[in-house]
């Protein structure tokens, strides 16, 4: 209710849509194959989401102010060469300032470059709507990528290491269920995760013929 | 023709732009980002030399314990047993495989190996890392050559276990050692012999 009253129902709309209606993964399904791969470890999952908002906010602070002078025909380019830049400098931050966690999530960090959330929310959204509404419009999906990373990171690291942010949590005789620290698990995971949230969020999926 | 270099002009300012944030960061991170690369490095050369060390202490433990020399822009690690490690990196399988090699005073018997960095098949020849593997190498010769051989074959001294399913991995490892371990050495002997 704080965000209706400080940005309007716009903004609210902007926000719920987000981190709930059209929840870049379990509603648009995108940014899937990060949320697979870098799952297995809540500090993981934490620091993937934390850099794709970051880029997520940066790339619409720059694309939204400029959107009446990028010409319509390099936009693509131009949303490229925002991302793949701030992309660059996470990179070496987590590089400089997180070497574990730059080397467990590796190649993933340059790949948030492809990452279809921000290439998507700067075409969608950031290119026809005012600064405002587009940081927030960035921040409530890089949430909503978040949580959903941080859910299932939670739920693998528990059952597969018997640990949270590489603290132990499971009683000593716990068995680790390997398949979860691998790829198989992410995906079982991700299955169930779409069932219940587009179940609960009342999505149907498109029927053949309607 | 106007609209057609406006667009150019905008692609140029943008990229120029980004180009020098981009630099920016490049300039402030890459001294740490250096700093923490030494600091791994000295982290694998005490576990290589099974020398006792915490996160924290890294910098001292290998100050009081390790002297370096450096020959042809090769670096040598010496423990204070006069064991020495060295870098060893070449072409993996699926991509290259960087990693630190003691060995003993004698400089015939390998101490112990520990890898950086490797691409291999996890599971497989991503098994190339894990210490339980890394372990067989320990008190193996290296002459006349080391040979990695199909698990339940090895009969001498300087022969060691494959990893089963992982042989074109093993084989590229085997390569890589041999042929970084008769660099190094000779370069090494040259230095001693000469000093």
């Amino acid at each position: 209710m704080v965000v209706r009253r400080l940005f309007g129902a716009t903004g609210y709309r902007t926000v719920k849509n987000g981190v709930w209606g059209d929840h870049p993964i379990f509603s648009m399904v995108l940014g899937i194959c990060s949320a697979l791969a870098i799952t297995n470890k809540v500090e993981n999952a934490i620091a993937m989401g934390a850099s794709v908002a970051f880029v997520l906010v940066a790339t619409s602070l720059i694309i939204s102010p400029l959107r009446a002078l990028i010409p319509l025909r390099v936009r693509i380019i131009t949303y490229m060469i925002v991302i793949s830049s701030f992309v660059i400098i996470v990179d070496k931050f987590l590089k400089a300032f997180y070497p574990d966690i730059s080397e467990a999530i590796g190649p993933y960090v340059g790949l948030i470059i492809t990452n279809c959330i921000i290439m998507g929310r700067a075409e969608a959204f950031y290119i026809q709507n005012k600064v405002s509404h587009s940081v927030l419009d960035a921040l409530a999906n890089g949430i909503g990528y978040s949580y959903t990373l941080v859910g299932i990171a939670i739920v693998r690291e528990l059952l597969g290491f018997g640990t949270l942010l590489g603290i132990r949590v499971m009683p000593g005789g716990w068995t680790n269920w390997v398949v979860m620290s691998m790829a198989p698990g992410a995906f079982f995971l991700l299955g169930i995760f779409l069932w219940i949230t587009r179940t609960a969020a009342e999505i149907e999926p498109a029927r053949r013929g309607s | 023709m106007k609209e057609k270099l406006s667009m150019i002009l905008f692609v140029l300012v943008l990229g120029s732009m980004l180009t020098v944030a981009l630099v920016v960061a490049h300039d402030y991170t890459a001294p740490i980002i250096e700093r923490n690369q030494a600091l791994k490095i000295k982290t694998k050369v005490l576990e290589v030399f099974d020398i006792d060390h915490t996160k924290d202490d890294v910098e001292t433990v290998f100050s009081r314990n390790i002297e370096t020399t450096e020959k042809e822009d090769r670096m040598f690690y010496i423990s204070r047993n006069r064991e020495i490690a060295f870098e060893i990196s070449g072409s993996g399988l699926w991509g290259p495989i960087h990693g630190v090699i003691a060995m003993m005073p004698d400089l015939e018997t390998i101490k112990g190996i520990t890898i950086i960095h490797q691409e291999e098949t996890p599971g497989l020849g991503g098994r190339i890392a894990e210490k339980a593997y890394l372990d067989k190498f320990k008190n193996k010769k290296i002459f006349p050559e080391l040979k990695i051989l199909p698990p339940g074959k090895v009969r001498k001294e300087n022969e060691v276990d494959a990893i089963t399913g992982a042989t074109l991995s093993c084989k590229a490892f085997e390569k890589i050692l041999n042929s970084q371990l008769k660099e190094y050495l000779s370069l090494f002997r040259s230095v001693h012999s000469g000093s």
